[in-house]
């Protein structure tokens, strides 16, 4: 698909302003146009013996065409830059609506800040160049052919003489516009270079200031700056020489032509008033000449951004697969999670397979701890549970269908999970508890609150549940993060909880109040959660242990210590105090 | 990341306000080093005017002296001189053009590089209080817009005040009664400039804050995609996404139609002008008041009489965009720098006596701390002597993690003092007290780049860190190894991954002092022994103060510190502690008692 192929269906949508839009700005050009083959009249008619009458009528005659002139452009303008605005938010929408859709491997690819770009400087770049720049170029366009048609009318040899620079002005502007484009590419470039040192510096700031690192962050930030200066600076020049080469070409022509006019009239062949209206048509010559140079910029810059989008919209959604019709739904007997020799490694390719030939089942109403050391699969493994990342087919059936059957918005109002790194959105507590509900339930809400253990810091908050976190309100502390994080999975409905060490940053103590919480008032849930804290993990039903990809052990609390493997060994190191202190 | 003048973190709080001008008297000491350039550029902008004035002097000359006449004599040096006028003035416009943006972008670049210095200097205590994103727009947008104003905004309308009034002593000049006639409709102008400025302003102002916040939302949905799709909630993104942008559109349609009205009507008045000029001057010439060349030179002064009104909106807008882009540089770069930046910093080592014999390494006297409201720290003091280990412990938010922020000086104390090796931190230059300590932060902020690149950056005993940490063991299993890329804030790796790194790196530094913030918390046990055990080797002639929350860590510490709602509550060794039975004794059975 071509980038200008996809505009095709949103401006079809405003095909009909378009039209109008574009016969509007032709009858102005028209009238445009007329404007100095009337001065011409009235100039060679003050000559005649009526020549104040004549000179009223032309004069006459001007006024009403500017103003049709100023009232028709005035509608087209509005016409089709109104119609660029609307293709403006209507792709906006798409990409919004396709983004959010696309698979967690494109946004481990993409660094936020590019997939921002694209959707606010390269959006902005298709509005320009589908506004501004189509009107430029029809309004320059239709006039450029109306003035020359009119100038050939006054004379053809002069009007010749006037287009003999067209070609060498059309060559500049293709070679500068190559050379803009490449220099425009390194300069967006070194910018988004420079940007990206500030962003870390900024972010990075507290380990910037213990590491005493601001000297080379600083010059770090200086020599990114000083490229996009030195970037910008030769863009500048490239443009201060286009100019000063069309000016140059431009000049000649009219200085030649002004000759040659001159030459004419002298000898009679040209009217005075003829001589003034070629060189009001000389002007408006001049006037597209310059603003090629802008149009194709504007045009070249459009398209580029029309191409970065475009890559984003054949980025394949997930949960798009066809699911087969015949498929009965679920069977409530099936267990809820079974995993069959799964293997699987990121799509990147930088570590490797994380997890080998991986099979277990987890019944309804099961509570299973998952431990194994750090870089072991287990976020990997949780995270396939919800499809947030391929899952191989057949590995992975969800209530005894494959899930990569089951559609994705019933599976993930089935699961509801819990991350390592809480993720909240700058709103008030109380829309965040609530984020996988359809609406507002201040009631579920509090009660999940209390659950999580967070009801007495919430209630001690100036605004209460409905205090604002984030950006523009308080920040939470990691263990209060976690708690809200915890809060909303609890006020879903989902049938499976999945907890992938999401109280790491909660005490010990509180960890293993909200645990036991849980596993009392699940009524039925499934829970499947990691932790690296042991003592969590005595009122599991059963206990996975993975080790390097592989499920190295699995069983009961009290069978895996009996077996003396790998949990056996993570168990003691953190029970060695106790074991110490009983011997002495 | 690209943020262009339509870069997606505007300031929320609206420029409505009068531009201060007096802000610009603060930009002469970045403009005048570069006085040189600026005189170039006023010179070839004032030759520029003056040619482009002459042009249609040259051809009334050109219409009265031969056209009118019919004679070629003498026409060949006003040709020449025409061709020479127009040449020259394209050139020096571009020379002008030129010069006054290699002055803008040297004037930001150096203006980059002030707020940048400024900003690493700055306490910390801001950083908290201010997004990223907003700090990174004073650098960006503000000063894209500043150069801006200096590139295209302060010397063009100079430029185009000079053409203005070059342009009007023409007309007066040509014909008194027709410079009249064009100044008649000047307040036509005027009335409908002024009608639209004020609406365009509002909607140019709504724009802004609009697309702020759709950009907000934005980036926050891409940065918590994972949460979207985890809660399968696309719709309702989509739904809150498309009411934003629905509100954005409205509002720079709004903006669109204002502006499809503008231009148009700006012409529409100076082709009116144009077209009674022609009128009066017809019938002045019939009665040989005025010659034809002055006609038409006069009707061409007249067109471009027009041409600098016509963006007039436009200017006062970059100008009040710039100036509130200025206003917020400027509070940045007045903003005080952290003291331990100061220039007396570490200066005062005479008030402090010398340490007399073995000074402990770290000691906290009666410190209080507040960040703001209620104090974190009420009368914090203990000692850890040099090459113990102290290890701090307590409930979460009892203020743990405060305490090595404050060694390191990343805030101020409110009451108390901290000495190291029995100096007060105040009183160490900054640079000392920080190379005495190495950090292991909770969250532990990896910069985009490699796993070695990363260690690195804390100091030369790469090899010693890689072997201790196990680092290179996870590593091998990569394809790229220790070159293998960690992705944006090291999110490609796990979080105990990332904890792993950070710690190589506190180690690269081979620091006299280690500080050690729940680093541990995502390790699995197995890893945290290794660790231990290299920490055992490595803390050998080392102190270390360490927070946690395990028992592994604290098992060995020398020196445990109970904190308690700000307060230090016990402090004792394990065995101790253990033995009395208090807040340490109840947390040690929660984590480790044997179920």
């Amino acid at each position: 698909m071509t980038p200008l192929s996809r505009l095709r269906p949103y401006l079809a949508r405003h095909a009909a302003v378009c039209t109008f839009s574009a016969a509007g700005l032709l009858v102005a050009a028209l009238c445009g146009v007329l404007i100095p083959w009337l001065t011409r009249d009235a100039i060679d008619g003050l000559s005649m013996p009526d020549g104040e009458a004549r000179l009223v009528r032309a004069v006459a005659s001007i006024l009403l065409l500017a103003t049709i002139h100023g009232v028709l452009r005035w509608l087209s303008r509005r016409g089709l830059l109104v119609a660029a605005r609307r293709v403006e938010q209507s792709i906006r929408r798409d990409v919004f609506t396709h983004v959010v859709r696309l698979p967690l491997a494109f946004f481990a690819r993409i660094p936020t800040g590019d997939v921002m770009s694209r959707m606010t400087n390269d959006l902005g770049a298709i509005w320009l160049f589908l506004g501004p720049g189509v009107l430029m170029l029809m309004g320059t366009v239709v006039s450029w052919f109306l003035a020359v048609g009119f100038m050939f009318r006054i004379s053809v040899t002069l009007t010749l003489a006037a287009l003999a620079a067209a070609p060498l002005v059309v060559l500049a502007s293709r070679e500068y516009g190559r050379r803009f484009h490449i220099q425009h590419r390194n300069s967006q470039q070194s910018l988004s270079a420079m940007n990206a040192a500030l962003h870390e510096d900024i972010s990075g700031i507290r380990l910037v200031k213990a590491y005493g690192l601001e000297a080379e962050m600083e010059s770090r930030f200086a020599v990114s700056a000083r490229d996009y200066y030195s970037r910008s600076v030769a863009l500048s020049r490239t443009s201060a020489t286009f100019h000063a080469l069309i000016g140059l070409i431009s000049g000649l022509a009219v200085a030649i032509v002004l000759l040659l006019a001159g030459r004419q009239v002298i000898r009679g062949e040209l009217t005075p008033g003829g001589f003034v209206a070629f060189n009001a048509y000389l002007a408006m010559l001049s006037f597209p000449t310059m603003a090629l140079g802008w149009v194709i910029n504007l045009f070249q810059r459009g398209a580029a951004a029309l191409g970065r989008i475009g890559e984003f919209m054949d980025q394949a959604r997930e949960g798009t697969e066809a699911i087969p019709a015949a498929l009965a739904p679920g069977r409530a007997d099936a267990p809820m999670i079974e995993v069959r020799n799964l293997s699987f490694s990121f799509g990147d390719g930088e570590r490797g397979e994380v997890l080998r030939d991986v099979s277990f089942s987890i019944r309804a109403g099961e509570v299973v701890g998952l431990v194994g050391k750090t870089g072991s699969g287990k976020s990997a493994l949780l995270s396939l549970l919800l499809r947030l990342q391929p899952v191989p087919a057949g590995a992975v059936r969800f209530r005894g269908r494959d899930i990569n059957e089951v559609p994705l918005p019933e599976l993930r109002r089935s699961v509801s999970f819990v991350g390592q790194d809480p993720f909240l959105f700058s709103d008030s507590i109380l829309e965040n508890v609530c984020y996988g509900m359809a609406g507002v339930d201040r009631e579920a809400a509090q009660d999940a609150i209390a659950r999580a253990r967070l009801a007495e810091e919430v209630a001690g908050m100036q605004g209460g549940i409905d205090t604002v976190i984030g950006e523009r309100g308080i920040s939470l502390s990691g263990g209060q993060k976690q708690r809200v994080t915890i809060a909303r999975a609890l006020c879903t409905g989902a049938e499976l909880l999945l907890l992938d060490d999401a109280l790491s940053a909660v005490d010990a103590e509180t960890e293993q109040a909200i645990f036991h919480e849980l596993m009392d008032v699940r009524g039925g849930r499934t829970i499947l959660f990691s932790t690296h804290r042991m003592a969590s993990l005595s009122r599991c039903d059963r206990i996975l242990v993975l080790d390097a990809g592989r499920i190295v052990e699995e069983g009961s609390h009290d069978a895996l210590l009996a077996m003396d493997g790998v949990y056996r060994t993570l168990h003691s190191r953190q029970s060695l105090a106790t074991e110490i202190e009983a011997a002495t | 990341m690209s943020h262009g003048r339509d870069g997606y973190f505007l300031d929320d709080r609206p420029d409505d306000r009068k531009p201060d001008l007096s802000l610009l008297r603060r930009l002469a000491p970045f403009i005048t080093p570069h006085g040189g350039l600026i005189a170039l550029a006023i010179l070839a902008l004032a030759l520029g005017t003056a040619c482009q004035l002459a042009g249609p002097w040259l051809i009334k000359l050109l219409v009265d002296r031969n056209l009118m006449p019919r004679t070629a004599s003498g026409a060949w040096p006003l040709i020449g001189l025409y061709l020479g006028s127009l040449v020259a003035a394209n050139l020096f416009t571009c020379l002008q053009m030129l010069a006054v943006s290699v002055v803008g972008q040297r004037v930001i670049l150096e203006i980059r590089r002030r707020l940048v210095a400024r900003i690493q200097t700055l306490p910390v205590r801001f950083f908290d209080h201010t997004p990223t994103g907003r700090l990174m727009t004073r650098v960006t947008s503000d000063v894209e817009a500043l150069q801006e104003l200096i590139s295209s905004g302060l010397v063009s309308t100079i430029g185009d005040a000079a053409m203005l009034v070059g342009t009007a002593t023409m007309l007066f000049w040509l014909d008194m009664r027709l410079a009249l006639v064009t100044f008649a409709m000047l307040p036509l102008l005027f009335l409908f400039v002024s009608l639209l400025k004020k609406s365009i302003r509002d909607a140019n102002r709504e724009v802004r804050r609009r697309l702020a916040g759709l950009n907000a939302f934005l980036q926050e949905h891409i940065s918590g995609i994972a949460v979207v799709k985890a809660f399968g909630a696309e719709g309702k993104a989509d739904r809150a996404f498309g009411v934003r942008n629905d509100e954005y559109t409205a509002e720079t349609v709004r903006l669109t139609r204002y502006y499809s009205v503008y231009f148009p009507g700006v012409e529409l008045i100076a082709s009116i002008t144009v077209a009674l000029l022609l009128w009066r001057g017809g019938v002045r010439m019939l009665s040989g008041a005025v010659t034809l060349g002055t006609l038409v030179a006069f009707l061409e002064y007249a067109r471009r009489f027009f041409d600098p009104l016509k963006d007039m909106s436009d200017k006062y807008n970059i100008l009040q965009t710039a100036l509130a882009g200025c206003e917020r540089i400027f509070g940045v770069l007045d903003a005080e720098p952290s003291p331990e930046y100061g220039e007396s910093a570490g200066r005062g080592a005479a008030i402090s006596p010398p340490p007399e014999g073995r000074a402990p390494a770290v000691e906290f006297r009666d410190v209080w701390f507040s960040y703001g409201g209620e104090p974190v720290l009420r009368g914090v003091s203990f000692v850890i002597g040099e090459g113990e280990t102290g290890a701090v412990v307590g409930a979460t938010g009892a203020g743990k993690t405060t305490i090595l922020a404050l060694l390191i000086r990343l805030y101020e104390i409110d009451r108390g003092s901290i000495l190291v090796n029995g100096r007060d931190i105040r009183e160490i230059p900054r640079t000392e007290l920080r190379r005495t300590f190495a950090l292991v932060q909770q969250d532990p902020f990896l910069f985009a780049g490699t796993v070695i690149g990363n260690i690195r950056a804390g100091g030369e005993a790469v090899e010693n860190a890689l072997a201790a940490t196990g680092v290179a063991d996870f590593a091998a299993g990569w394809p790229q190894r220790l070159e293998t890329l960690v992705g944006e804030r090291g999110g490609s790796l796990s979080v105990g991954q990332r904890q792993l790194v950070a710690f190589a790196r506190a180690l690269a530094r081979d620091p006299r002092v280690l500080l050690l913030d729940e680093a541990t918390s995502s390790v699995d046990p197995v890893t945290e022994q290794a660790l231990q055990n290299a920490l055992e080797r490595l803390r050998s002639g080392r102190t270390a103060l360490v927070v946690a929350h395990r028992l592994a860590t604290v098992l060995t510490a020398d020196r445990i510190i109970v904190i308690h709602k700000g307060k230090v509550r016990e402090t004792g060794t394990h065995a101790e502690l253990l033995a009395a039975g208090g807040i340490y004794a109840r947390l040690h059975a929660l984590q480790f008692g044997d179920p």
